[in-house]
């Protein structure tokens, strides 16, 4: 039976989930349930070596050919630990929806590799990979955009399920009341659609969604970025119980560095395509090590008179460079106020400059 | 004598009421923060003191009238953009989507509010600019930006040609853009979100203005790009001696570039204050609820956020009691038996229960 499509796989389990309609859905009806199920905290969920996704830019009306690729994510490789959040830092353009969106496979990875569990996410194909994703989500920024304006709360909750042949119609509305009870909004609004809710409440929407098919890794991907300040810690405790609850592993997506450093417990800092540095949040933001990092953080305006009168400012000449074609040698080094001559020659390797602490760069800042 | 004083400035569309009684001053060269979320009113407050909304009649309901045209000029996209989002246009009332402006907002001295259009036409761009936020809507994308400076010149300070062209090129090097010549001939599309934006300062400090409004001008920006719009409104404001209104939604902006603040909420004033006062001594539970909302870098790593409940959805009418009752933690029954005056001169606040709650 562990063979068969799901969709007729589910009809025959009922009674089982009725009991315990949590997270029994997908290990019972899923081939791949259990291979990807939450595993000891500590063991990495997801692991992602050298990952690339290059967009051909093409030219031509007719006849189109390509004349080059922008490399949006270019060799990006980290581990997310099981139960853990992963946050991912860079401002816009540095590739990291790219790399979120790889990940998942909702973007054709050029080249590397992505496990989650024990799958190889990249090599999956057609239906195998159709039913995988099940146990990968996204939450996306803008929580209008990302429902679907026709669908009420409850065709949109029960969208997931039905696509992956979860349950009864009414054990799709009794999952879909629980989810909406774990993210904080009323069983009453089953019937009410998108326009009805505020920001703050599309967003729990939004999360509901991606929480129904009881997912290993959540994707977020700039999740209140949209949202008004007060709403936006709402939601970041909304993230944090439902980490708890649900046994949620998280790869966070964000440019706000504070948002990042209190939803993580691992940051990675990305730069035109690459990581630039990674660390346990605690001491990224001690101890930054790269030039970009130190920037960034030193740009973050921060809620209090007392440090802004007193902060010493890194303002970065310039812009982001093209991806299409990026400086030789470090990325960074065209707007770093360190750069000497051989940050232009050679490109700095990926190393360890503490335990646990990684970061590219030549010199030891 | 303030540069700006705005009274009980009041701004309804139709039956939806936008800003209800907003009054605050801009003295001279100072940098006064406007602060609130989504919907508070703060950049009705702004269109209103610049005389951008599209205009209606004050003080009488409009009924069975003919459809009329907006009397505002023409303003472009950051106008239409900006009204008719924050502020939902009640089914039954205008159906031209027009203002009804009541209160003053003296600009030295005279009133902006009953300025006829041409002569707040003449004071709009030369004695107070507007900075938007989204620069990109803000540009006319079919004429060069080198144009769009020399517009300015031209019309506010007669420079033509040559000298006008000179001039933009001068700006364009003030507000730190690499290569003004040749970005002079170049469209808004190429130009990348924060080379915008320093474009749009750029014209607005054209005409050396006494005061600059800014609203939300760093919120689309990245934030290394944030921090270098942010240093040269600062440079501007200490070496132009240009008084700068700011608005926003961040409090780390506020806490950098502001010297007074004024929290609004629901369209009135809730909190104001110098702005080591304000963050020192945080008085309305709506202030302390905002700060209580944001990660800070400084705080200890996972310090668990004190969120406000519920959304702006939840509000009472002023006049009825404290709008933000719905939501605060410390509400008791004086919240809701009235409206809550602005106490207090230096640091004011609007909450009567803030000898309790000290």
């Amino acid at each position: 039976m562990s063979t068969e499509p799901v969709e007729n796989a589910a009809p025959h389990v009922p009674a089982q989930r009725t009991e315990e309609p949590d997270l029994s859905v997908q290990e019972t009806d899923s081939p791949e349930g259990a291979s990807a199920a939450p595993q000891e905290r500590g063991a990495p969920l997801l692991e992602v070596e050298g990952l690339e996704v290059h967009f051909p830019i093409r030219r031509g009306i007719v006849v189109e050919r390509t004349v080059g690729h922008v490399r949006a994510v270019d060799g990006v490789g980290l581990k997310v630990d099981a139960g853990g959040t992963y946050g991912l830092v860079g401002e816009s353009g540095c590739g990291k929806t790219t790399f979120g969106r790889a990940v998942l496979r909702l973007e054709e990875p050029t080249a590397g590799r992505v496990r989650l569990g024990d799958e190889d996410v990249t090599a999956l194909k057609g239906e195998r990979l159709r039913r995988f994703r099940s146990k990968m989500q996204m939450v996306f920024q803008d929580p209008l955009g990302s429902l679907n304006p026709r669908h009420n709360v409850d065709m949109l909750l029960a969208e997931p399920l039905k696509v992956h042949g979860v349950g009864s119609k009414a054990e799709r509305r009794k999952l879909a009341v629980e989810t909406l009870d774990a993210v904080g909004l009323p069983k009453s609004v089953m019937e009410r659609y998108p326009h009805e809710f505020s920001g703050g409440q599309r967003q729990r929407l939004g999360i509901a969604r991606a929480l129904m098919l009881r997912p290993d890794l959540i994707v977020c991907d700039e999740p209140v970025s949209a949202l008004d300040v007060s709403i936006q810690a709402q939601v970041m405790n909304l993230l944090d119980e439902l980490q708890g609850e649900f046994g949620l592993t998280y790869l966070v997506i964000a440019h706000d560095l504070a948002v990042v450093r209190h939803l993580s417990d691992r940051v990675g800092v990305m730069y035109l395509g690459k990581l630039v540095e990674e660390a346990d949040s605690e001491s990224i933001y001690e101890h930054p090590r790269h030039p970009y990092t130190k920037a960034l953080l030193s740009a973050v305006p921060q809620p209090d008179p007392e440090i802004e009168a007193n902060r010493e400012r890194i303002i970065l000449k310039g812009d982001l460079p093209s991806p299409a074609n990026p400086p030789s040698g470090c990325r960074f080094r065209t707007r770093c106020p360190w750069a000497e001559d051989i940050c232009a020659e050679v490109e700095p390797e990926w190393r360890e400059a503490a335990s646990g602490h990684k970061v590219a760069c030549h010199f030891d800042l | 004598m303030a540069l700006l004083e705005v009274e009980d400035l009041r701004v309804a569309f139709g039956a939806a009421t936008a800003v209800d009684g907003v009054s605050f001053t801009v003295d001279e060269g100072k940098v006064v923060g406007l602060v609130g979320e989504s919907g508070c009113g703060k950049s009705v407050t702004s269109l209103a003191i610049m005389g951008l909304l599209p205009k209606g009649r004050p003080g009488k309901r409009r009924k069975a009238e003919p459809l009329q045209v907006a009397a505002a000029e023409p303003v472009g996209g950051a106008l239409k953009a900006a009204v008719p989002q924050s502020v939902p246009v009640a089914g039954r009332g205008r159906k031209d989507g027009g203002a009804e402006v009541n209160g003053r907002a003296a600009f030295d001295g005279v009133d902006l509010l009953t300025l006829a259009p041409s002569a707040m036409r003449r004071k709009r761009g030369r004695d107070l600019a507007m900075i938007f936020q989204d620069p990109l809507s803000s540009l006319n994308p079919v004429v060069p930006i080198g144009r769009q400076i020399t517009e300015v010149l031209e019309r506010h300070r007669g420079l033509k040609g040559d000298k006008a062209s000179k001039e933009a090129a001068n700006l364009l090097d003030r507000v730190g853009i690499p290569d003004p010549a040749r970005r002079l001939k170049e469209y808004p599309h190429q130009l990348s979100g924060g080379m915008r934006q320093r474009v749009l300062i750029a014209i607005a400090v054209a005409c050396k203005p006494r005061l600059l409004i800014a609203d939300e001008p760093t919120t689309a920006l990245d934030v290394t790009i944030q921090a270098q719009i942010l240093e040269l409104l600062k440079d501007l404001v200490d070496s132009e001696g240009t008084a700068l209104l700011m608005i926003t939604h961040d409090l780390g902006v506020v806490a950098g570039l502001c010297d007074e603040v004024n929290v609004l909420y629901s369209g009135r004033v809730v909190e104001s204050a110098p702005v080591r006062e304000l963050f020192a001594r945080p008085t309305h539970p709506y202030t302390v609820g905002l700060l209580g909302s944001i990660p800070r870098l400084d705080l200890g790593i996972h310090e668990p956020l004190t969120p406000i409940r519920g959304s702006i959805a939840d509000v009472i009418r002023w006049k009825d009691g404290c709008a933000f009752a719905p939501r605060c933690d410390r509400v008791a029954e004086p919240c809701v038996a009235g409206e809550p005056a602005l106490v207090g001169a230096v640091h004011a606040h609007r909450c009567v229960m803030a000898e309790e709650i000290a």
